[in-house]
């Protein structure tokens, strides 16, 4: 199972405007938008990315993409994630981010297959979430979160820090890899 | 003459032979040297081995008692078990600070040297050590703990409390472990409603402890899984009375070439602001750079 933990919070703006649609199957599939201000999206639209994430269960992720394609294609900045205890597959347009932890450090997932072991650890999140944080601190927080709300709560302190969350919206997923089916308590 | 004359194109065609080896081989040797230089600037994928050079200091400030402690594990023993060093701040206006934070440096001490790998079992022992504290003390007296493991290209780390773990990498400054105070859960709480978090910053009680080594059971920070450590990283290990003194972005200015250096400049740094209610200040510091043996 992915044990994940997410992220919609409005920073100081009137209203979130970022999305993240999720559909929790035995892959977890979803969709995260990154909606700065200057961007138009429809509520039209919006509901049918929704949709098109809910009934992709079985679904083919390239099949995912290429029907939700035609309607994200003017946003600019989204990624579609399905992620098992197996594999991650991303598709990354924009300014949003996928990284994993890797032997001691962090690394950029690629677009594309990426295999994934036990206790792996994952972070998908909007280019306004990572503006004040750098490497170091991501990968810090991940290797000493005993859970994927812990990690997302030090991230969130770092963010605190520099901005008071006063500024965009920030949307991110935390996902960590538990092959056992075990949810660890801290 | 004539034999001589005959000669002339042989030779002239080995030079123009000899000559192109030469443009080759030259231009090869200045391609690899541009690919080496740029790998080296842009990745730090290095495997070569590294050395360890370690300084501290440890001084009172303007408190009437050193209630902080430190250890730092036998560098001649580096190869073989790598290094331990931990800073214990000792909670100040309570009355066994001092006492509790010597009583930590000891124990890590004792543990030494402690597995690299058994890292839920070196964090359940400081909890049992927090424990055995709690049973003595009964909560008059607490402690913060911050702990590092160095071994070859990587490292753990330990923490309860406040204290800091600081690692620069290319000239930037990131505290590693998240504090343990009345301000993160402040802002856990606003973040869940939503809500931006001023607030938690203008809290008179927002730096006040939430755990610390002392208390009954509490929840050591520690690495899962070791981070990677490479050429030029410096590691501070240190009570607050230092990064309370010299902001965190300011530290880099005081980096020397050594260890040493560095250790030195951050203790001047921190004297001479002459601080009125200045706390005792403690830090040890590792320069890690490739080795060349």
């Amino acid at each position: 199972m992915i044990e994940n933990y997410i992220l919609m919070h409005k920073g100081g703006q009137e209203e979130y405007r970022d999305n993240i649609f999720v559909n929790y199957s035995s892959a977890l599939t979803m969709a995260l938008l990154y909606l700065p201000s200057e961007t138009d999206f429809s509520v039209t639209d919006e509901a049918s990315v929704a949709a098109l994430v809910q009934g992709s269960s079985k679904m083919e992720f390239k099949a995912l993409s290429e029907s939700i394609y035609p309607i994200l294609t003017e946003l600019k900045n989204y990624m579609l994630i399905r992620i098992d205890d197996k594999a991650i597959n991303i598709e990354r347009h924009g300014k949003v981010y996928a990284y994993i932890v890797q032997n001691g450090e962090l690394k950029m997932l690629p677009n594309g297959l990426t295999s994934l072991e036990d206790e792996d650890r994952v972070i998908c999140c909007t280019g306004e979430f990572t503006r004040y944080l750098n490497d170091i601190a991501i990968l810090s927080d991940a290797v000493s979160s005993d859970s994927a709300e812990e990690w997302m709560d030090n991230l969130v302190c770092r963010i605190s820090d520099k901005n008071r969350l006063s500024e965009g919206n920030l949307t991110a997923v935390t996902m960590i890899v538990r092959s056992n089916d075990v949810i660890r308590l801290a | 003459m004539e034999s001589r004359l005959n000669d002339l194109p042989q030779l002239q065609g080995a030079v123009t032979i000899a000559l192109v080896l030469l443009v080759v081989a030259v231009t090869a040797f200045i391609g690899i040297a541009i690919v080496y230089a740029r790998k080296k600037k842009t990745s730090h994928g290095d495997d070569s081995e590294l050395s360890i050079g370690c300084a501290y200091f440890i001084e009172v400030g303007n408190r009437p008692s050193q209630q902080d402690s430190l250890f730092v594990s036998p560098l001649d023993e580096y190869r073989k078990f790598g290094i331990t060093a931990v800073v214990a701040d000792g909670m100040g206006g309570m009355e066994y600070g001092g006492e509790i934070s010597e009583k930590i440096v000891k124990h890590i001490e004792q543990m030494c040297p402690m597995s690299f790998f058994a890292t839920e079992q070196n964090a359940d022992e400081i909890r049992r050590l927090s424990n055995d504290l709690y049973d003595e003390y009964k909560l008059s007296g607490g402690s913060t703990l911050a702990m590092i493991q160095i071994t070859g290209h990587f490292m753990n780390y330990y923490s309860v409390g406040d204290s800091d773990i600081i690692l620069i990498r290319d000239g930037t400054p990131t505290i590693l472990n998240p504090r343990q105070n009345y301000m993160t859960l402040l802002i856990k709480s606003l973040t869940r409603n939503n809500k931006q978090t001023q607030t938690a910053y203008t809290n008179s009680k927002s730096r006040a402890l939430i755990d610390f080594m002392g208390n009954q059971n509490p929840h050591v920070i520690y690495t899962k899984k070791p981070m990677r450590i490479f050429d030029g990283d410096v590691i501070i290990v240190s009570s607050d009375g230092l990064t309370d003194a010299v902001s965190l972005r300011h530290i880099p200015n005081y980096l020397k070439e050594t260890a040493s250096g560095t250790a030195a400049a951050l203790k001047r740094a921190v004297a001479t602001r002459n601080r009125p209610k200045q706390d005792n200040y403690t830090g040890i510091i590792f320069s890690i750079k490739r080795s060349l043996i």
